[in-house]
């Protein structure tokens, strides 16, 4: 038992250890739904490689449908990969959640707060819950209200919050365990140009930080903005990746967007 | 097991206590409203045989019957709490299960002596004097918390059957109406139904406190009888219940 331990520590050292300059690596990740539910296999992710580096602002990109939220959640332990390894800070997402959950911080594609609670209320649960101290909180959750312009509602109920607003608490909580690795899950979906701008100028400032963040977005000018590579996912399979002027290079295309039309755009010439 | 993480949740709880009307109307208003019918409705009808007032009999009934319907607002906030998205947010935290469950279960039964404190304050203000000494009420407050984890365990069933938290609240009904009718002891019923409330937990907490209200010797066996079903049935509701939820209720 201690002895698989150690073997396991040592994996993590060697791959999140301060040499590896990898903040996630997945190798050959494939999750497959199948069931009762379930009248036909569905490939949702099918047999992916990567790796994400310390700091970087990484894009997953896809059509809809295309195994990009099933990736995060696998990722965040709450799905599990039918078959391939995937380490995040070097953990086994299959072996150490417990250790994962301690470093991450998820911004889920729907709004998960209580809505019987206000701003502050709702960041200071999550706060609490990754056991952050008082003050800390205090002084973060102060920090970011402000730079996302929710200080003067942050004591308004969240239930009366307009779908932006709750967008940018959303966010604020997924920020406030000052997580190393950050999962966000189209985090702009929904919101009018200038809180969008908000809050590209909001995860910009991670990369101060040295986060090293995930994005999801349907949004290319948003990947080619924030992004300093990509991965363009297609069918559950990784279709592209490396940096936005790299695949606009490659593909000899005016901007990202046509690079990403050129690779997924069978989808509407089969009129799916 | 943090501390920080449980208490940050039980407080999450009493705030939905106060803010959330369903919760606040089913574990604060809801008996203190049918404490208050039965108190002025029946609290001059004598029952000739005991020379009680029919209020008087009810009592131990109201009291068991407040905790019976918390399992509408645990199914509902589990149910909601799902809709929502924020039992997966909560679930990529480092809160565990155990930290999770734990506050719910704290939470809960903590609300439930609060509202044995506030029908027995609204009780005794209405003239209503148990026979029973201190130790016998002490006992009464131990099965209602006892009792409470039953209806914690058939909320979380609840919420694992039923898709939305509107739905919660009308499943839970399943739970609560036979429990309501033959083991309340509101209700006069035939000898024939007795084997049927055997199976209900509501039946041993009603039972046992009619039994200490009447001022019955806490050397009795007949409530430490009642007590060992009560917590074989609460636990396995409970850890059913729990287990069911974490199985089929999360997603």
């Amino acid at each position: 038992m201690s002895k698989s331990k150690n073997i396991d520590q040592t994996s993590n050292e060697l791959i999140f250890g301060s040499d590896n300059p990898n903040a996630i690596e997945v190798k050959d990740l494939r999750k497959t739904y199948t069931g009762k539910k379930v009248i036909e296999e569905v490939k949702a992710v099918d047999g992916i490689s990567f790796s994400i580096k310390k700091g970087e602002v990484f894009g997953l990109l896809g059509p809809n449908g295309a195994g990009k939220t099933t990736v995060i959640n696998i990722f965040c332990g709450l799905i599990n990969p039918t078959e391939g390894d995937a380490f995040v800070g070097g953990y086994d997402v299959k072996k150490d959640l417990s250790k994962i959950k301690e470093i991450i911080g998820l911004c889920p594609q729907q709004a998960a707060v209580y809505q019987f609670l206000n701003a502050k209320e709702n960041i200071e649960l999550f706060g609490n819950l990754y056991l952050v101290k008082r003050e800390v909180i205090k002084e973060r959750m102060e920090r970011f209200l402000d730079l996302l312009g929710l200080s003067e509602a942050s004591n308004r109920k969240a239930k009366k919050y307009s779908g932006g607003m709750l967008r940018q608490l959303n966010l604020i909580i997924a920020l406030i365990g000052d997580p190393p690795i950050m999962f966000l899950d189209e985090p702009t979906v929904g919101l009018d140009p200038r809180n969008r701008r908000k809050t590209w100028k909001f995860i910009n400032s991670l990369k101060e930080t040295n986060k090293t963040v995930v994005l999801t977005t349907h949004y290319i000018e948003e990947a080619e903005a924030l992004c300093d590579r990509v991965a363009i996912i297609d069918y559950g399979k990784l279709v592209a990746i490396g940096a936005p002027r790299d695949l606009i290079e490659k593909h000899d295309s005016k901007n990202l967007e046509d690079v990403f039309m050129k690779i997924t755009g069978r989808r509407i010439l089969e009129g799916i | 097991m943090k501390s920080q993480r449980i208490l940050a949740l039980v407080k999450i709880q009493y705030k939905s206590l106060i803010r959330v009307p369903t919760t606040f109307f089913i574990m604060l208003l809801l008996p203190i409203a049918l404490t208050l019918i039965f108190g002025f409705a029946f609290g001059s009808v004598i029952i000739e045989d005991t020379g009680k007032s029919v209020f008087e009999f009810l009592v131990p009934g109201l009291f068991a019957l407040s905790g019976l319907f918390m399992i509408i607002p645990v199914a509902s906030s589990f149910s909601e709490d799902r809709e929502q998205g924020l039992l997966k947010r909560i679930n990529t935290t480092p809160t565990t299960a155990a930290e999770f469950m734990g506050s719910h279960l704290l939470s809960n039964m903590s609300m439930v002596i609060l509202q044995v404190a506030i029908i027995g304050l609204l009780c005794f203000l209405m003239g209503y004097r148990p026979d029973g000494a201190a130790a016998g009420m002490i006992l009464a407050f131990v099965f209602m918390v006892i009792y409470s984890l039953s209806s914690i365990g058939l909320g979380l069933i609840t919420a694992t059957i039923a898709k939305t938290a509107k739905a919660a609240g009308g499943i839970a009904w399943i739970f609560i109406l036979p429990q309501q009718m033959f083991a309340s002891g509101l209700y006069p019923l035939p000898d024939s139904t007795i084997v049927i409330k055997m199976f209900m937990p509501l039946h041993y907490a009603s039972d046992a406190l009619t039994l200490l209200f009447d001022g019955i010797a806490l050397s009795d066996l007949r409530i430490w009888g009642d007590l060992i079903i009560l917590i074989i049935f609460s636990v396995v509701i409970v850890m059913g219940g729990i287990l069911l939820f974490k199985k089929y209720g999360k997603a």
